[in-house]
């Protein structure tokens, strides 16, 4: 607790320090602590060769002495010794190469990793003679439930854009938000400019409510989560339109509803025309008819005729 | 048994010709009622994050809109009686489209709750109700077809407004969608307008026949119709085959939502992945959409027609079994294989429940019975869902949510099949009773009567009481025929 304490204070002395160097145009980089490696924490990773493209995902928050363990039961014709080595990030950590013994049927390759700063995230890979790979992530916890459809707001009004990070993974220390202005990002200030930007964080949510939407603030908008070593982003889109958007459609369908209407009601007035001046020929003719045998014989068989 | 709507109605139903753009109408009308609520889902995520509401609040306003619908029945049957169809299911479209046009404005949960839920619900149910009142009127031979083929626009509009709906929320968010989706249903105007109201009194043989019977009979029409304009009547829970019927089809209501609801949910705790469980809910669709109009076509053939009653228990019957069998297996195929079979039976029932409930009542009863059943069927309706989805918290398990629906379900239908037999029973040991005094009455009136009477009015009577033989069920109404 002590050991934690004391390198808590080393590092805000440092980054006291360090403040003239921030860049603002880009996500600050954690500067490395001057802190004893040996008294960093100690974390350790296990994992076995399962098959092709394994990859263990490992998350780490504060500065760690990261311990990875490979094992590996070795093909049929075990060999006594085999060779196996490092990789970082894809290229060969140098003097990482050793000689494997066969212990206990399987063969181990171990090896301590100081993860304190961002540079020192990756992807580490452990390879047992140049073909049994085990790949680990080792990064800040990702931003797992972002919304990947854009965001649609009106001129005018306000929109939200939330970020969370699940209740499974470590919580960040902050949040920050960006916007991307080409291919930069830019960092948003919401005390800066309170009157259209305001940031809501929670320890897990984080929302940004922008006011008095224009078309310029279209956009993608970064969310990046905080931790000690690094950020973690996730972007969100937002799609600012005018109103006269959806009204183009609403008034085309409206159009069509009332062309329709009165179309049948135009076509059942002129049939009803024509049938009451038909009528008037009909009622001659239907007078003549005896109102008797010959309709209701007519009408009984056509009715035999439906019920069949 | 279909009564003898000539007498009633005092006109021969057209079956046909513009009756067939009729059906298209209530097509359209039904498919909007009963699938908005369920297609407006799609927007739900989104409105949630905007008003900041919770998941049940936003499920809240599609129970209050189905709700409103069915409750609305009796205002709307009202309605029919006075204006006709086409007034009503115009002012319907109107509402509709009003409702979502200021939802789209909304800032609050209970505003939307207003403007969707009642208004939007109100204007569904003259919709709904006029358009099945429509089609009695315009047909009695063909009706079950007719029925079936309007009640097939329930899962048509829902497979056509789902990705509709989808892509209005891409490109204009939730209100620009329910702004555009106000326009849209503005089509039951259209719809409206094709219901042409049926000429009362058409410049043919009808005509003459009214004039030749006594005119104390047309009086006696207009009177029972007065009578029907009311709200409640309860004189027909005295009608057996009503109260049967009833009871039926409220045990079916109550568990027929709530598998449907918890379909894709029970795949996915099966392990199947979201997409296919999707994909569950649209052949669903799809199996509905060509039953209904099939079993309306087999409804319609001269085995299956006299006993359409039993047809409708068998068919409710078979929907219980589907949900009690569900949850032997755990299988992705064996699921389709229920998702077919329920589809099937869940189109089956709708396609006939409103044509069994005309076939009991009669076109002159069934604009205020259906508004009746539909009020009585809201409550088994709303408290379904919602007790089987407590079913489901409580223990943690979907198959009590199947086997408890599938035993109320099925227990409706042993209920009708053996209700309606018993039923058939007592009708035919009434219509003889009836027919013996009858006789004896007539052969009186003939001694004392000219041949006033139509021989064709004669003829047609006998003809039906031959018709009525070689159907099984003996269920005229007697108070109504005239003569």
């Amino acid at each position: 607790m002590l050991a934690s304490w004391k390198q808590l204070i080393f590092q805000i002395l440092l980054l006291l320090i360090s403040c003239r160097h921030i860049n603002t145009t880009s996500p600050d980089p954690t500067p490395p602590p001057l802190v004893p490696i040996d008294s960093l924490p100690r974390d350790v990773r296990r994992a076995a060769f399962k098959g092709e493209g394994q990859i263990e995902k490992v998350e780490v928050l504060n500065p760690v002495n990261l311990e990875l363990v490979c094992t590996w039961t070795g093909h049929q014709d075990k060999e006594s010794n085999i060779t196996g080595f490092w990789r970082k990030d894809g290229l060969e950590i140098e003097n990482s190469h050793l000689t494997v013994q066969l212990e206990n049927e399987q063969y181990q390759l171990q090896r301590v990793f100081n993860i304190v700063s961002e540079e020192n995230l990756g992807n580490y890979s452990c390879v047992f003679e140049s073909e049994v790979k085990i790949d680990f992530v080792v990064a800040v916890p990702q931003i797992g439930e972002i919304r990947d459809k854009p965001i649609v707001t009106y001129v005018g009004d306000s929109g939200m854009i939330t970020c969370k990070m699940e209740d499974s993974k470590p919580m960040p220390n902050t949040w920050k938000w960006y916007k991307a202005n080409g291919t930069d990002k830019e960092e948003i200030f919401a005390a800066a400019e309170r009157q259209r930007y305001e940031i809501k964080n929670n320890e897990r949510k984080t929302k940004l409510l922008v006011n008095n939407l224009t078309m310029a603030d279209s956009g993608l908008y970064y969310c990046g989560a905080v931790y000690t070593l690094s950020t973690s982003m996730g972007h969100v889109e937002l799609k600012v339109i005018t109103y006269f958007e959806p009204l183009k459609p609403f008034i085309a369908i409206v159009i069509e509803v009332i062309i329709l209407v009165t179309a049948i009601l135009l076509f059942e007035r002129s049939r009803s025309k024509k049938n009451d001046t038909e009528g008037d020929m009909m009622s001659d003719q239907t007078n003549t008819l005896s109102p008797g045998e010959n309709n209701g014989l007519e009408e009984s068989s056509s009715m035999r005729q439906r019920k069949t | 048994m279909p009564i003898s709507s000539n007498d009633e109605l005092g006109y021969k139903p057209l079956d046909g010709g513009w009756g067939w753009m009729v059906v298209v109408g209530a097509h359209i009308a039904i498919g909007f009622a009963y699938s908005m609520p369920k297609a407006l889902s799609i927007f739900y995520y989104d409105i949630q994050e905007d008003l900041e509401c919770s998941s049940s609040e936003i499920a809240l306003m599609s129970s209050i809109m189905l709700a409103v619908m069915y409750a609305g029945g009796p205002v709307s049957s009202w309605l029919v009686l006075r204006f006709g169809s086409r007034p009503v299911v115009i002012l319907g479209g109107l509402m509709c489209g009003v409702s979502m046009v200021t939802a789209s404005f909304g800032s609050s949960i209970i505003y939307l709750y207003i403007c969707v839920g009642i208004i939007g619900g109100c204007g569904l149910a003259f919709n709904l109700n006029a358009s099945l009142n429509i089609i009695s009127k315009y047909f009695l031979v063909r009706r079950p077809l007719a029925n079936g083929l309007a009640m097939a626009g329930s899962p048509v509009f829902l497979c056509i407004l789902a990705p509709i709906n989808q892509y209005l929320l891409d490109s204009y968010g939730w209100r620009g969608s329910l702004l555009v989706l106000g326009a849209i249903m503005l089509n039951c105007c259209v719809a409206g307008a094709l219901m042409r109201p049926v000429a009362q009194a058409p410049s043919s043989p009808p005509e003459q026949k009214v004039e030749e019977q006594p005119n104390n009979t047309n009086s006696n029409l207009k009177e029972s119709c007065l009578k029907n304009i009311s709200f409640f009547d309860v004189s027909f829970f005295k009608d057996r085959g009503f109260t049967i019927y009833l009871f039926g089809s409220i045990m079916f209501i109550f568990g027929a939502y709530a598998p449907f609801l918890f379909l894709s949910a029970y795949a996915i705790s099966q392990g199947i992945d979201e997409h296919s469980a999707a994909y569950l809910l649209s052949f669903m669709g799809f199996v509905d959409m060509v039953v209904r109009p099939g079993t309306g076509l087999a409804a319609n053939s001269k085995w299956i027609r006299p006993r359409i009653q039993y047809f409708f228990s068998f068919a409710v019957a078979y929907s219980g079994l589907c949900h009690l069998l569900c949850p032997l297996i755990h299988s992705y195929s064996f699921l389709l294989v229920y998702t077919f079979c329920f589809a099937m039976s869940f189109g089956m029932v709708f396609a006939l429940i409103f044509e069994c409930l005309m076939d009991l009542m009669g076109p002159l009863r069934f604009p205020s019975a259906v508004g009746m059943v539909t009020i009585i069927e809201c409550f088994p309706m709303l408290l379904g869902p919602p007790i089987a989805g407590l079913l489901v918290d409580i223990t943690g398990d979907y198959k009590y949510l199947f086997i408890l629906c599938g035993s109320v379900i099925f227990t409706g239908g042993v209920f009708l099949l053996v209700m309606n037999i018993y039923n058939d029973h007592m009708l035919k040991k009434e219509k003889n009773a009836k027919d013996r005094e009858q006789n004896q009455t007539n052969m009186e009136d003939q001694d004392h009567k000219d041949i006033k009477r139509t021989p064709k009015a004669m003829m047609e009577q006998t003809e039906f009481e031959v018709t009525e033989d070689n159907g099984t069920q003996g269920e005229l109404e007697i108070a109504e025929t005239p003569n």
